[in-house]
């Protein structure tokens, strides 16, 4: 008993020292460096300000936040519009076909992502896999321009994380007790108003974790864009690359990741929130 | 405060994993090269010749390799920055100047190579290879005469047909060249008459690389480019209708040089690293080797007459004449062309 309580202090202890020194150190540093002012000799001057973060709300910077929530916001809807009825199906399928699907719904994780994201440039290219076969088959005469195109980022981050949406749906789907859905249509319920008034609620949960887990990394996945849209646009993580790497501007660099850590500090409270009141929903219920 | 800046600094490098080499030993030399950039056969040979033993760490991007040498300032010998960055670090006090006495193999730099705007005199700077930016041309997609100069690229037949470098100094500098100014010009008002003509060109790009523009070339993606010269030679390699061309009205050349940081500790075999590398034999081998263009004017006639009679890898002196050498600007123009370059990528 006292040596499981040794190892369950080490282990906390050990995870909280980790994650003080690579994610809280670094991430109180930003701000520091983000309140400061950027040296022409020095990378900072020590003049505390806050013009850096009112600089987000110029006209150009300030697009480029809203373009890069606009694009997660709209790779989320499409993956949860995919990953739905995948997961349902997953999950309603006989248990040795679910195991394989859900193989199959991971495997791509075992390879990187930027590789991945490289790999889909040989299938929509315009001498690509897909064109090949598009034409072979007659379905076109020319082929389709996809490369550097907006449908191709989209492409390319739903494809990327859409096992994020499926797996969290998967759960709370499988966890959906049929005979609610029985007792439903019993009591004269269509199978559409089933849906809405029981599946739907008590899926939740999965719908809002799903959403969370694809909204918060597309957010930075700003190599999809770049290698797949032509870099045409500039997105929220190309910008703080360029301000520490390009233009040498630590302080704004800083305040723009502090920004974009803010804001998915407020997804993830709109998160809890909606998860605690769903929650109390069940209760009522 | 400056210690506590330092401190600050220091550890943000801590955070990012990196960590300076260690002192260095008695007859030992520590390279800080970009990767892939020196044949493992020339520093072998030139440890069997002096004894002295070579570290070589490697880098991707001036802006590491220059965070490095700023936050950190020791634990390396030789860097091998950029025209630009040699301007930045040496108007910085980043950089020690080398003692041309222990050079005579200097002489053998051709002259278009020396004496540059960034280092005046070379008194900071060896040039080891360089290159060109301009303009590649799939002559099969758009014909023999569509792409010619600059100008050209503003042509209706390019529409969604053009790749640019990703690369704000780049892109800027096709706006002032093709407008007849000089490509380190700091005028504001040309600066905005670059940007608005580069702005009309916009819809004209299909994408910005410059990571691999050669694959968007190659796979007929676009039509033309404006990509680098290491490119175009591997696309003309595998598609000869790829053509590489210098328009009168100029292009852009990098030039990577070796220089000695502030902090170098073995200065006496930095040097003599350097004259060997810039033995005309040695710099033959390692264009070769490289696959880049190298300087070294003597090293020429130990070329293979194919790859010095290239075009695309030697230009004519006359061509070379119209290239000019990205040079540091000052911060209110650099903030300028950041300014410039959000607003060409706006929709």
């Amino acid at each position: 008993m006292r040596s499981s309580n040794l190892f369950r202090r080490l282990v906390i202890t050990g995870i909280v020292c980790w994650l003080a020194v690579f994610a809280l150190l670094p991430n109180l540093l930003l701000l520091v460096v983000s309140l400061l002012e950027r040296g022409t000799v020095n990378p900072v001057e020590p003049v505390v300000t806050l013009a850096n973060y009112g600089r987000l709300f110029e006209t150009a910077i300030f697009r480029i936040v809203v373009d890069s929530l606009a694009m997660a916001g709209m790779a989320m809807v499409l993956c949860l519009l995919a990953g739905y009825p995948l997961a349902y199906i997953i999950a309603r399928a006989p248990a040795r076909t679910r195991q394989l699907m859900l193989i199959l719904v991971m495997i791509p994780f075992w390879t990187n992502s930027l590789i991945r994201t490289y790999a889909l440039v040989a299938v929509l290219k315009a001498n690509g896999v897909l064109n090949m076969f598009l034409l072979w088959t007659g379905l076109t005469s020319q082929p389709l321009q996809l490369m550097y195109t907006q449908t191709a980022v989209f492409i390319g981050l739903v494809y990327t994380l859409l096992p994020f949406m499926i797996l969290p749906l998967y759960a709370s789907i499988l966890r959906l007790d049929a005979r609610l859905l029985e007792a439903a249509r019993d009591l004269g319920a269509s199978r559409f108003q089933a849906f809405r008034r029981i599946t739907l609620p008590l899926t939740l949960p999965g719908i809002v974790s799903g959403s969370m887990l694809v909204f918060l990394p597309a957010l930075g996945m700003f190599y999809v864009s770049d290698v797949l849209g032509g870099a045409r646009s500039i997105l929220l993580g190309n910008y703080i690359r360029d301000q520490f790497l390009t233009s040498r501007n630590l302080p704004m660099g800083s305040a723009a990741s502090i920004a974009m850590t803010a804001i998915m500090g407020l997804m993830l409270l709109v998160y809890y929130y909606s998860i605690r009141s769903s929650g109390r929903q069940e209760d009522v219920a | 405060m400056m210690k506590n800046l330092h401190l600050l600094a220091l550890t943000v490098l801590f955070c990012l994993g990196l960590a300076a080499p260690l002192a260095a030993a008695d007859r030992e030399l520590y390279v800080y090269i970009w990767s892939e950039y020196i044949p493992e056969q020339v520093v072998a040979d030139f440890t069997k010749e002096t004894g002295i033993k070579v570290n070589i760490s490697t880098y991707d991007s001036n802006e590491a390799m220059y965070a490095k040498i700023k936050l950190v300032g020791k634990g390396y010998d030789l860097i091998v920055p950029s025209s630009y960055f040699v301007g930045l670090m040496r108007d910085q006090g980043l950089l020690l100047p080398l003692d041309k006495k222990q050079l005579p193999n200097m002489k053998n730099i051709g002259p278009k190579f020396i004496n540059q705007s960034f280092d005046p005199d070379n008194s900071y700077s060896v040039p080891y290879m360089w290159g060109s930016t301009s303009i590649a041309v799939n002559t099969d997609m758009l014909g023999k005469d569509t792409v010619r100069d600059l100008a050209d690229l503003w042509k209706p037949e390019l529409k969604g047909k053009l790749l640019l470098p990703n690369d704000s100094r780049e892109v800027i500098g096709i706006g002032l060249k093709v407008l007849g100014y000089p490509i380190n010009d700091s005028d504001p008002a040309h600066l905005e008459q670059a940007y608005l003509k580069l702005k009309e060109l916009m819809p004209s790009v299909r994408t910005f690389d410059s990571d691999s523009p050669k694959q968007a070339l190659l796979s007929g993606e676009v039509a033309a480019g404006v990509i680098w010269n290491g490119e175009a030679f591997i696309a003309n390699g595998e598609n000869p209708a790829i053509a590489y061309l210098y328009p009168k009205e100029g292009f852009s050349l990098w030039l990577d040089s070796f220089c000695i940081p502030k902090g170098a500790a073995n200065l006496a075999e930095a040097h003599l690293f350097l004259d060997y590398i810039l033995r005309p034999e040695v710099a033959a081998v390692i264009s070769q080797e490289m696959g880049y263009s190298s300087p070294n004017a003597a090293a020429l006639e130990h070329l293979p007459a194919e790859v010095r009679s290239n075009p695309i890898v030697y230009p004519t002196d006359a061509d070379a004449a119209r290239g000019e050498f990205l040079d540091n600007l000052d911060d209110a123009t650099n903030q300028l062309v950041e300014q410039y370059w959000l607003k060409l990528k706006e929709k």
